[in-house]
């Protein structure tokens, strides 16, 4: 087994509109090392967040591989893709799409419904994901009585409570204020480090850029540009 | 928290629409209760009449002509062999009513010998028989008089007539009858009446009809045609018609009641799948990128479906038992007996009605539900997100 998290092969993707072929992504090829925080760029419409539905197992290639751990998912069907799903990701996303009548709390514990475990266990992992979070304290608030930050905050502990190898996230800070954007970033980074997680992170803004580790363009369906992006501007950015 | 925990709080989150729909369910529902319990009642009275094959002949054109008290002498002649005859009982109009009150009752003089046996389903006991053929005052109440009036069998009353010579008799009762069909009725020994009559200058022993007791369905019919034909062109022309017939008229006079009901109850659910099938749309549309984060999240779409059908199933529950119980409860407290209207006084609540009520709730639920689970079974998770974007 090659040493590489992620790994994409000659990957394309192509769109049918009225018979039309819109080809999205043409050939691609990539590699995400375990533990990697790879941030991905482009124009609108490029086709960043079919990457990530690809590595998330949401969607499938029309043709070549993606291999994710030790789960060939190019191979597998829906039923297959969504039990992998449960186990293995935690996506976030720009409009946080939590249950407005369910409390902080049980928008995490939702996760867990898919999985045999006591309740006790099950309050357990809810309390520590919302301290990871840093939200324990409104946990029995709906998400009507929070700020966009806090939801997105809930949407993160929802994400991790399964404790997945992989956290995807398509614009995490797109509908937020810079501040809460710097926090909700923070946090990521947190994950990452502390916690081990492998994450992409699609996102427009150049600050939130500079969170990442790695940093990947993705134009006209191909990637460019695979530059590293140094410790240094992650604490630059933070400072 | 379990999947019926999020299901029960995805109905408040739009209370009102969620209670005006309930309603559209419970306030059917609670209709149904009463229908069908009324057609459970009206279909038990006409199976319980068929099963006593008796044959009502009276003179062709109206029960108010009287025919001449021979005639159950010849009604049995012709049936020497009692081939198929059983007994024959002549019955006459009294009219009485208790003394200051303003209701009359449906009080019949029927021929002593010969009642116990056409009218078995009454149920007399030997010693009640007995009782019965012994005194002359004797008379048999159905149960909902009874209990109108607090009489007892034992006790003694008094009733008068409300048809010329306005007679005052008075009885003493031998038994309550226990028959829903016969729960208002009042029976009392025609030689009673006859002798009463004749005390008061008037000797008119005639009958409204005569009741045969017939030992086959196919006896019954062969009678019906031998009596009619046996009296036609004659002053006494006659009329045979069997219990059933009776009910039936009763029914049409009714307007073909259980048809009607029938016909309306398949508008009345048609309307309300379609509320409720309007009131799932909605609500799955609202909450399209939502159930797609429940796939995203790794909820298979199998299970989609479920959730938003047993969702359409909930509400449909809901809304029927706050509409089964609470007129169920009404027909049971409400003492319906006291309207006195023949057989509805042995009316009560069908448990059949309740369970239909609530299947056809849970039915209609359920297929309304069809179409938006459908829907979020198909639903993917990539198409439904970028819609926001
Ligand atoms: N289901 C679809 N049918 C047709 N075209 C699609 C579909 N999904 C995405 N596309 C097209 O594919 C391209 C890439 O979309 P997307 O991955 O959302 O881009 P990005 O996230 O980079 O903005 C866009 O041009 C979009 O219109
Ligand atoms: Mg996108």
């Amino acid at each position: 087994m090659s040493t590489a998290e992620i790994e994409l092969r000659n990957v394309r993707k192509v769109y049918y509109k009225e018979r039309l072929e819109i080809p999205v992504l043409e050939g691609l090829d990539l590699d995400v090392a375990t533990g990697d925080f790879v941030v991905l760029m482009g124009p609108s419409g490029s086709g960043k967040s079919t990457l990530l539905h690809l590595i998330g197992g949401l969607d499938t290639p029309t043709s070549g591989a993606v291999r994710v751990g030790d789960a060939n998912l190019e191979r597998m069907n829906e039923r297959q893709l969504t039990a992998w799903r449960s186990r293995n990701v935690g996506f976030i996303f720009q409009m946080y799409h939590l249950v407005p009548v369910l409390t902080a709390a049980q928008n995490v514990e939702l996760p867990l419904l898919l999985f045999r475990m006591s309740s006790a266990e099950r309050r357990q992992r809810v309390i520590t994901a919302l301290n990871v979070v840093g939200l324990a304290d409104r946990m029995d608030h709906r998400p009507n009585q929070l700020s966009g930050g806090q939801e997105q905050r809930v949407a993160i502990a929802r994400a991790i409570v399964t404790d997945p190898r992989l956290i995807l996230a398509d614009e995490p800070t797109g509908d937020l204020d810079a501040k809460t954007s710097e926090e909700i970033l923070g946090l990521l980074n947190v994950l990452n480090t502390e916690f081990e997680k492998t994450i992409i992170m699609v996102t427009h803004d150049p600050r939130a850029a500079a969170h990442g580790k790695r940093r990947l363009h993705l134009d006209k369906g191909a990637l460019y540009s695979d530059e590293r992006a140094t410790v240094r501007a992650v604490a630059a950015a933070s400072s | 928290m379990t999947i019926t925990y999020v299901l029960m709080q995805n109905l408040k989150r739009n209370p009102l629409r969620a209670a005006l729909t309930a309603t559209a369910f419970s306030l059917p529902m609670a209709v149904f209760v009463a229908a069908i319990s009324l057609v459970v009642l009206l279909a038990n009275v006409a199976a319980s009449a068929a099963k006593e094959l008796r044959l009502g002949v009276h003179q062709k054109t109206s029960l108010t002509n009287l025919l001449p008290e021979g005639m159950r002498r010849k009604i049995e002649a012709l049936d020497p062999q009692k081939e198929h005859l059983h007994a024959v009982c002549g019955m006459r109009w009294f009219g009485g009513r208790v003394p200051d009150t303003q209701n009359t009752l449906t009080s019949l003089a029927a021929d002593a010998d010969t009642f116990p046996i056409v009218y078995s389903d009454v149920q007399m006991t030997e010693e009640e028989t007995a009782r019965w053929l012994s005194e002359k005052t004797a008379c048999v109440v159905g149960f909902a008089t009874a209990e109108q009036y607090g009489w007892k069998p034992g006790d003694r009353l008094t009733l008068e007539s409300t048809v010329p010579p306005y007679l005052t008799l008075e009885f003493k009762i031998v038994k309550v009858m226990q028959n829903a069909e016969r729960s208002s009725v009042f029976y009392f020994r025609r030689d009673y009446l006859e002798d009463s009559l004749k005390a008061a200058g008037f000797d008119d022993p005639r009958c409204n009809i005569f009741w045969i007791k017939c030992k086959t369905a196919e006896g019954l019919r062969t009678l019906q045609q031998r009596i009619d034909a046996a009296f036609a062109n004659s002053p006494e022309e006659t009329k045979s018609e069997d219990e059933n017939a009776f009910a039936a008229n009763f029914t049409q006079a009714a307007g073909n009641l259980p048809g009607l009901m029938q016909a309306m109850a398949v508008v009345v659910v048609f309307i309300i799948a379609l509320v409720a099938g309007n009131t799932m749309m909605m609500s799955f549309r609202e909450r399209i990128r939502e159930l797609a984060v429940f796939k995203a999240i790794g909820f298979q779409s199998s299970r989609i479906f479920a959730i938003v059908l047993a969702e359409s199933t909930m509400l449909a529950l809901i809304g029927a038992l706050a509409g089964v119980i609470p007129a169920s409860l009404f027909l049971l407290l409400v003492p319906i007996r006291n309207l006195r209207m023949g057989p509805i006084s042995s009316f009560e609540v069908s448990p059949l009605a309740i369970v239909v009520s609530i299947a056809i709730a849970l039915l209609v639920g359920l297929v309304a539900g069809l179409w938006p689970a459908y829907q979020a079974h198909r639903l993917r998770t990539v198409d439904a997100l970028r819609k926001v974007a």
